[in-house]
């Protein structure tokens, strides 16, 4: 994995009154495969930065080399046929149909047809949404959510190994920015592209980057992982910046998985009841986690509900809902350790195999480092 | 279904069969038809003139039109295109009848004939190329600037956006201009007959100098009909040209 982006002093003066430095001196590294969130206050330069990649806008002085090519000696057209592009307001052609919008830069290069409808139909299979449905429809026929989808796939279908990313879900809503959020992240663990993603959201900048890029008037005020940010702020403008719940913020950074311990206390259901109490008084618990034979997750066991009637644990199993998959973030594990009583968390995973249990004590141990 | 199919279909003969009935009616009235099939020859070449005025007139009026409404959109034309805008919008205002005794009276200033059928293509040309000029311009310019920053920034050229991505966009806007400007040649055309250019004017003037209602209906009835013919050709050629994605009707919402 070498460097695939790197920016070195690029600076971007616009001619006028007092020639103010819209970007200044900006340089950073990115290794391939990684994203690159640039996040900052309006007008602090983040997109004119991210459009001198691609030269949409030409900058002043300075160097950007892409897998070792200097872009300024590159032909602008074939360059940004190699980027990827996806901006806030989607801009899919309204006049084609989701196929042909998809079809546009395979079209450009020249590949053969039968290649190009290949690539369309895997790309809306990758975002999601059916080949067989969305193919003849027009963008207009699309809500917002599936409009970006397209936007995104219509960016990878060059197999271009840079994607540039405008405030890509700015416009769409909470609920569903989430969603795309978490899909898109899906989608790059198998493309892994090498992305500038812009956004003004510093949530989203923590989430989505491995490495963030805060910008204020031009300048680079701290480029590192969200980590680094979240926990060694450079100054009092990016503590400010990320907030003061940044803590919490990194809560979003693991995932219970990394957090939980190996160690829950178990037991299959098919056991008598003795050794259910034998364990609560050797262990001294309150709880027992109930499993079946292949050690899914059944129920919980309380040490008060076990009644003179039962004799083996599964007559004094209850079901619960107090538990997750290990891949969730920490964040939505402490806020299901306070909905439930037990003071601990199950994790499973995607079988509901019971992997652990989670304390909040191993929230603070993790968040310590 | 199959009443709502009806009534579509009723829909749409309905105001055809009434036209065609009240227009058989009105030539058999004044008895335009006898004098038609009497002058048959000259009732084919005033038809033929008809036709050469109307589409050589659209044919240059749609093609010039285009053009410089395009070329007005460009970057390096703003100031040019702002002046052109106003000539345009004051041109549009100048009735029928005074830009064809314009064209009799301007044209032999510069030492062109005022007479005859090229005074009248040209008067023609000039009266239709401003609406389709306008909206070609207007057209281009409503594309949204997110759909060509998408496509420049993904690598097309300049030519590519604009045939590929702007005109296709602009076409139901740019098609508005051009059945504008058919109706204003087509209502036009009569007239061209006032300065020598032929056509079916020579009847309905006639009939109206003669005050002989049959001369005058034999030349009326065919203008309209040919109004109607090419305004039916027209949202034919919309219906085939215009992508489905753009077109104002029809769009089917997502469910």
């Amino acid at each position: 994995m070498g460097t695939m982006l790197s920016l070195q002093k690029v600076t971007k003066i616009y001619p006028g009154a007092g020639h103010i430095k819209a970007v200044d001196e900006l340089s950073f590294d990115l290794e391939e495969g990684e994203i690159c969130t640039v996040v900052g206050p309006s007008g602090c330069g983040k997109s004119t930065a991210m459009k001198m990649i691609n030269r949409l806008i030409p900058y002043t002085s300075g160097k950007i080399i892409i897998d070792g090519r200097d872009v300024s000696r590159l032909n602008t057209i074939e360059l940004r046929r190699s980027i990827g592009y996806v901006i806030q307001n989607i801009g899919l052609f309204p006049n084609m149909t989701i196929g042909e919008n998809i079809a546009i830069i395979p079209k450009l290069l020249k590949w053969d047809k039968p290649k190009i409808d290949e690539k369309v139909q895997r790309l809306l299979e990758i975002v999601n949404l059916d080949p067989n449905e969305f193919r003849e429809r027009y963008p207009k026929e699309l809500s917002g959510g599936q409009q970006q989808r397209i936007g995104v796939a219509r960016a990878m279908a060059g197999d271009p190994p840079i994607m540039l990313m405008d405030e890509p879900f700015g416009a769409i809503d909470p609920i569903n920015r989430a969603h795309l959020q978490n899909e898109f992240l899906k989608v790059q663990e198998k493309v892994k592209k090498t992305i500038v993603f812009v956004t003004h959201d510093i949530d989203e900048a923590i989430k989505m980057g491995n490495k963030v890029c805060l910008l204020k008037d031009g300048k680079l005020v701290q480029f590192a992982s969200p980590e680094e940010i979240l926990t060694h702020p450079k100054n009092d403008f990016v503590a400010d910046f990320v907030g003061g719940d940044r803590t919490l913020k990194r809560l979003n950074l693991f995932t219970i998985k990394r957090a939980m311990k190996k160690d829950p206390p178990v037991i299959r259901q098919d056991e008598t009841i003795e050794t259910a109490m034998n364990m609560f008084s050797k262990i001294d618990a309150e709880y027992l986690i109930g499993v079946d034979g292949e050690g899914s997750l059944t129920g919980i066991v309380s040490k008060h509900n076990i009644s003179g009637g039962a004799t083996h644990v599964k007559d004094a199993v209850v079901q619960t809902n107090a538990w997750l998959n290990g891949n969730a973030s920490l964040k939505d594990g402490l806020s299901e350790i306070f909905t439930h009583d037990y003071g601990f968390l199950i994790v499973v995973d995607d079988t509901r195999k019971v992997l652990g249990w989670l304390h909040t004590e191993d929230i603070k141990e993790t968040l310590k480092g | 279904m199959i009443p709502r199919i009806l009534f579509q279909l009723f829909k749409v003969l309905l105001p055809v069969v009434l036209t065609v009935l009240f227009i058989v009616w009105l030539y058999s009235y004044y008895g335009a038809w006898g004098y038609t099939v009497k002058n048959l020859s000259e009732f084919f070449k005033l038809i033929g003139e008809h036709f050469i005025l109307v589409i050589i007139s659209m044919f240059w009026a749609i093609l010039v039109g285009v053009t410089l409404g395009t070329i007005m959109t460009r970057k390096s034309m703003e100031k040019a295109s702002s002046v052109i805008m106003a000539v345009v919008n004051v041109w549009q205002s100048v009735p029928s009848l005074g830009v064809i005794a314009l064209a009799y009276g301007f044209l032999p200033v510069i030492g062109l004939s005022g007479i005859g059928m090229v005074p009248a293509l040209i008067a023609l040309f000039f009266h239709a190329v401003a609406p389709i000029v306008r909206n070609t311009h207007a057209g281009i310019e409503s594309v949204s600037k997110d759909v060509i920053e998408a496509a420049t920034g993904m690598g097309m050229t300049k030519r590519q956006v604009l045939f590929q991505v702007e005109l296709p966009i602009a076409l139901p806007v740019i098609a508005g201009g051009v059945r504008t400007a058919t109706a204003i040649i087509v209502g036009t055309a009569p007239l061209a007959f006032l300065i020598g250019g032929g056509g079916l004017g020579f009847w309905i003037f006639t009939g109206i100098a003669l005050v002989d209602m049959s001369i005058m209906v034999a030349g009326a009835v065919p203008v309209a009909l040919i109004a109607m013919l090419f305004d039916y050709c027209l949202s034919l050629c919309e219906r085939f040209l215009i992508p489905r994605g753009v077109r104002t009707d029809e769009i089917k919402m997502a469910s």
